[in-house]
């Protein structure tokens, strides 16, 4: 860690441990949390999935619920993360932060472990729309499920970070509907989770021949046979999407769960592992403009 | 009396938006011992006790805690302290045991003390059954008194307390009162700011601040003789003797200030 070479003191894993264990154990006693879980998985993946899908047919030879699968993931995992970091506008007046921050406990271990919080909150609430992999016919693998679990924990890693920044910007909660449409819902709808940057869409036929077949002309990289229509965003729109890191994440778990990528996945995996950094600094050093100024 | 004071500030001050909020505040405290801030609403008490416990960084004068500097060596202060907030500073969905654990890790308290440390500070707050509750359900006097054992898990040496019986009823007030009073007896420096005069009576001194400034600082005798002309009248008329009858409807000014940040 960065820290760790500039300040071998900052790093204390019994208080990274302790806030963690904190973030996640109360987010096992939050129901409504997982239910929102649950149904946002069922109204995307299931209802919006399955129904748009009736409509599309296919994206580059997968259905609609399978393509947007990650998609969905994704917005569990920004839904999570930011619920976990305006946690903190509430924590700071009137809860523990108070009694954290006048503790001798190194802020970047407690920022750590916030971050680390939030990142595994968002793992699980991420997961929940894996449950519903085999109804929308995607295989599991191990090794998938793994890459998905640790791009999920980079993801909700980065935006809990950004969330803290934002969150401690905040004069009250009043702020959180308009934040959780302002960020929430433009990172992913700009994050190529719902529509292909470019691609094959329409009732090709891919999806009529049999499965074998299908992962056969994968692997070759046939995504699509048939007739269907090429469809691409606007220059501008997909200009959003290239800036945005989240879409290189989810390509990445595109990847990893569905075989198929849009993005170069070595400046996908590159934004994976930076991004997490900048955050954490970012959210340690506004942790400790608190009273300063 | 030691000869180092545990607290030590001189010239405090703080400015929000160019509203002097507290100045020129010089405050000490000799280890063992006790010392009220009493004054209106928006006589700087708070931001006061925000300043000392490095949540607030003062913009002049300096303040030492144990001889830390509490701007350049917060760290070191943080460790001597323990701070009862005006309001419970728990998270509701935690149990005792739990916010009490957390509180070892943040302090430090050696892996092998931790167990025997929470169930002595469990025993102290009298919430051994209501150990593995979440406070949720807790009423006011059972939360405080769970911050109050919390506050002194780590063995702090200076104890700081922002009217601590803030919304208790008379018997959890009466409850936590017992507390404080044994603590201070066992020689604990306590450091006070409250409303209730009554409260301020026992302590070793008293300071009376007003519109950010000291106006009085001695023991509550002194203060009366001086003050109000009579030993037997009540820090209540010293109080009203020196800053007035008129109402102080000034907003808090720590709270916009804490929450908000100029660029």
């Amino acid at each position: 860690m960065i820290w760790a070479a500039v300040n071998p003191d900052a790093i204390d894993p019994r208080v990274i441990a302790a806030i963690w264990r904190r973030e996640v154990t109360g987010y096992l006693r939050d129901r409504a949390q997982i239910f929102g879980g649950v149904s946002r998985t069922v109204l995307w993946l299931v209802i919006l999935g399955f129904g748009l899908g009736a409509t599309l047919r296919e994206i580059e030879g997968y259905t609609y619920s399978q393509y947007i699968l990650p998609g969905v993931m994704v917005l569990n995992v920004l839904f999570a993360s930011m619920q976990s970091a305006f946690a903190l506008v509430y924590d700071r007046r009137h809860g523990l932060l108070r009694q954290v921050l006048v503790s001798p406990a190194p802020l970047a271990s407690v920022t750590l472990g916030k971050l680390a919080g939030g990142a595994s909150v968002g793992v699980i609430q991420g997961s929940i729309p894996l449950l519903f992999a085999p109804l929308v016919g995607v295989p599991l693998s191990l090794p998938g499920v793994l890459a998905a679990w640790a791009v999920m924990f980079s993801m909700g890693f980065a935006l809990t970070g950004v969330g803290v920044v934002i969150a401690l910007r905040l004069k009250g909660l009043q702020g959180f509907g308009s934040l959780s449409n302002g960020v929430i819902q433009p990172l992913y709808f700009l994050s190529g989770s719902i529509f292909p940057l470019k691609g094959i869409v329409g009732g090709i036929g891919f999806l009529d021949i049999p499965q074998s077949l299908r992962d056969q002309l994968r692997d070759h990289g046939i995504y699509a046979i048939g007739g269907g229509w090429v469809v691409e965003l606007p220059l501008w729109l997909e200009a959003i999407v290239r800036v945005n890191p989240i879409s290189y994440q989810l390509d990445l778990m595109r990847s990893a769960l569905l075989g198929f990528h849009q993005l170069p996945q070595g400046l996908a995996l590159a934004v994976a592992a930076g991004v997490p950094l900048v955050s954490l600094a970012a959210a340690t050093w506004s942790l400790g403009r608190i009273g300063k100024d | 009396m030691s000869s180092a004071p545990i607290l030590d500030a001189r010239g405090l001050g703080r400015r929000f938006g160019g509203r002097e909020v507290v100045a020129g505040l010089s405050l000490s405290l000799q280890e063992g011992q006790s010392l009220a801030l009493i004054g209106p609403n928006g006589a700087g008490k708070s931001t006061t006790l925000a300043m000392l416990t490095t949540a607030l960084r003062p913009d002049a004068g300096t303040a030492q805690v144990g001889g830390f500097d509490v701007v350049r060596q917060a760290r070191q202060v943080r460790g001597l302290l323990g701070v009862l907030f005006q309001e419970p500073a728990l998270d509701e969905r935690m149990t005792p045991r739990e916010t009490l654990r957390l509180h070892a890790a943040l302090h430090r308290v050696p892996r092998r003390d931790v167990a025997a440390s929470v169930a002595d500070a469990l025993e102290a707050a009298g919430l051994v059954e209501a150990a593995d509750r979440p406070i949720r359900g807790f009423s006011g006097g059972m939360k405080r008194r769970l911050e109050l054992a919390r506050a002194l898990m780590h063995a702090p040496r200076l104890l700081v307390l922002d009217e601590p019986t803030l919304g208790l009823d008379p018997q959890g007030r009466l409850d936590l009162w017992g507390r404080i009073g044994a603590l201070r007896a066992r020689g604990m420096a306590v450091l006070m700011a409250t409303h209730v005069l009554t409260e301020a009576e026992s302590f070793d001194r008293v300071a009376i601040l007003d519109r950010g400034r000291l106006v009085a600082l001695d023991t509550p005798e002194a203060l009366k003789r001086a003050h109000a002309g009579d030993p037997a009248a009540s820090l209540e008329d010293v109080f009203l003797a020196l800053t007035g009858r008129a109402l102080r409807d000034e907003a808090h000014p720590l709270r916009p200030a804490l929450v908000r940040r100029r660029a």
